[in-house]
């Protein structure tokens, strides 16, 4: 009974650290991708901010989906603000759900304070910019994801069948 | 003829349409939506000077100033002062936080706007904007390093225009006839034609006027303020808005698609806005229009206006001032007499 247990807690702990690496690049794309419909918004369309994160908040990825629909309701919340305020905000509530790292963090964060302070083209180039820096960080993210997944999968199983065998 | 009392005496017509304005002054709904430090400094006014504000002046590195009526004061933590010393210096940040807040965050989407020089905001109060001016091709592309802000209030004076009214009603055929209003800036001439606008509109039983469909060319969003296309000030039921549209243009817009039966235009100026008013007045549309200047011979010595008395376009010429206290009305003529009527 208490030998299954221990399995268990192992492999479940196993599966965990292995859904970290996997989760990291799968939410660095859809991150990306809302980047760059964003871009497309605000760019091409000239969407107000808000109009365009309530797009952002209504479609797509339901982790990335729920970030943008935080930023919306810090804007909202209280007049007087602004969008990189909000954006700041927001991101401090969402980012321990997420597994991103520090470094994809900033670059959100980096982000979030020229929101909206600028003519089309500047946007542009700062989306551009925080979509590279998170592609990069992503292909990174899925070549470690490749390595360690599926040994992450199987060491939790293992270390607990080893503690088992050694308190037998 | 006699004066009208300033607007803070005038009594406000029950019936016009209250529900466009959610509750609050106008002021307090602009404190609303500026960034909380500039909103918290204004929010130590007292009632008396909101009750005056007709512009706020956001200037980087500058004190903070209201105007009101008659004269523009300094703002601090205790209120207003004389003393440009003790006021509140405007940072690079109030600044930047403003226009990011006034703009919803999103700079990108006014690019039109800022290539005239202002924003109107919900509310329609206008906000002017000065900076580093970027110029391609002899066209001013837009504002960059934006440094100072001018907030003009958007007052409404519901029963600003029921003193000339009558006079602009045919007794008989129970007309408007076509008027233009001549003031000096700042004595309430939009103020007026606006209020104008909502009673012709709605219509005056008093007068015997049925309400009737308005066309107004709003060049620069002062008669209604519209913010998305939809007025945001009170200019009655049957009124038709070309927000932001060159006037002589929008004149003859509204005479091909909307069928008004009155034309409205702010501050005509050009030739080509002289032009296109003889083709509404031909079509037997009623105009209503204003223009800048002080008395008659003022007209006489411009040959656009001068040409257009010659011809007695006009029927009614009204003329403000800000003699006791603004929209003083100073003479209202006949327009084919030139005598008062």
């Amino acid at each position: 009974m208490g030998a299954a247990l221990v399995i268990g807690a192992c492999t479940l702990t196993g599966r965990a650290v292995a859904k970290a690496f996997a989760e990291r690049p799968r939410q660095l794309r859809a991150l990306r991708s809302s980047l760059q419909e964003l871009e497309t918004e605000i760019v091409y369309g000239a969407v107000p901010m808000q109009e365009a994160l309530e797009h952002l908040a209504a479609r797509g990825d339901p982790l990335v989906r729920k970030f943008y629909s935080l930023v919306l309701t810090a804007l909202e919340n209280m007049r007087g603000r602004t969008a990189a305020e909000a954006w700041s905000e927001a991101l401090e509530k969402w980012q321990g759900s997420t597994y991103l790292t520090q470094d994809d963090l900033v670059t959100l964060r980096v982000l979030g304070n020229s929101l909206g302070v600028s003519d089309r083209l500047d946007q542009q180039k700062h989306l551009r910019l925080a979509g590279e820096k998170l592609a990069l960080g992503e292909a990174g993210a899925w070549e470690v994801a490749a390595k360690t997944v599926k040994p992450w999968n199987y060491l939790g199983l293992l270390g607990g069948l080893v503690i088992v065998l050694i308190f037998i | 003829m006699g004066t009208l009392k300033p607007f803070s005496d005038i009594q406000v017509d029950k019936t016009a349409n209250q529900s466009l304005k959610p509750g609050g002054s106008p002021l307090e709904m602009v404190l609303d939506l500026l960034p909380s430090n500039l909103s918290q400094v204004l929010s130590h006014l007292t009632p008396e000077i909101l009750a005056q504000v007709e512009e706020i002046r956001i200037r980087q590195g500058r004190p903070l100033m209201v105007r009101c009526h008659q004269r523009e004061h300094f703002v601090n933590f205790n209120g207003v002062s004389q003393d440009s010393d003790r006021a509140y210096l405007v940072t690079r940040e109030d600044v930047n936080r403003t226009v990011q807040v006034l703009t919803g965050s999103s700079l990108y989407a006014v690019e039109e706007e800022l290539r005239h020089g202002y924003l109107t905001i919900p509310g329609g109060h206008r906000v002017g904007l000065a900076g580093r001016v970027v110029v391609k091709d002899g066209q001013v592309e837009t504002i960059r390093n934006i440094a100072g802000l001018n907030l003009r209030l958007a007052r409404e004076f519901p029963g600003a225009g029921s003193a000339i009214l009558p006079y602009l009603v045919d007794r008989h055929t129970k007309e408007l006839r076509h008027t233009l209003i001549v003031s000096p800036p700042r004595c309430g001439k939009t103020t007026i034609l606006r209020d104008l606008v909502r009673q012709v509109s709605s219509g005056v039983p008093e007068l015997g006027l049925m309400g009737r469909t308005v066309g107004v060319v709003d060049e620069r969003s002062e008669i209604a303020g519209s913010y998305k296309g939809v007025p945001q000030l009170d200019v009655g039921l049957r009124t038709d808005v070309l927000d932001a549209c060159p006037k002589a243009q929008g004149m003859m817009m509204l005479v091909r698609a909307m069928g008004p039966e009155v034309i409205v235009a702010d501050e005509i100026g050009r030739p080509e806005d002289f032009q296109a008013l003889e083709e509404v007045i031909n079509a037997g549309i009623k105009v209503l229009t204003s223009l800048h200047g002080r008395d008659l011979s003022d007209l006489e010595k411009r040959p656009s206006t001068r040409a257009l008395l010659e011809r007695g376009v006009f029927e009614r010429l009204v003329f403000l001032s800000r003699r006791s206290g603004v929209a003083t009305v100073e003479q209202i003529l006949d327009g084919r007499t030139l005598k008062p009527v």
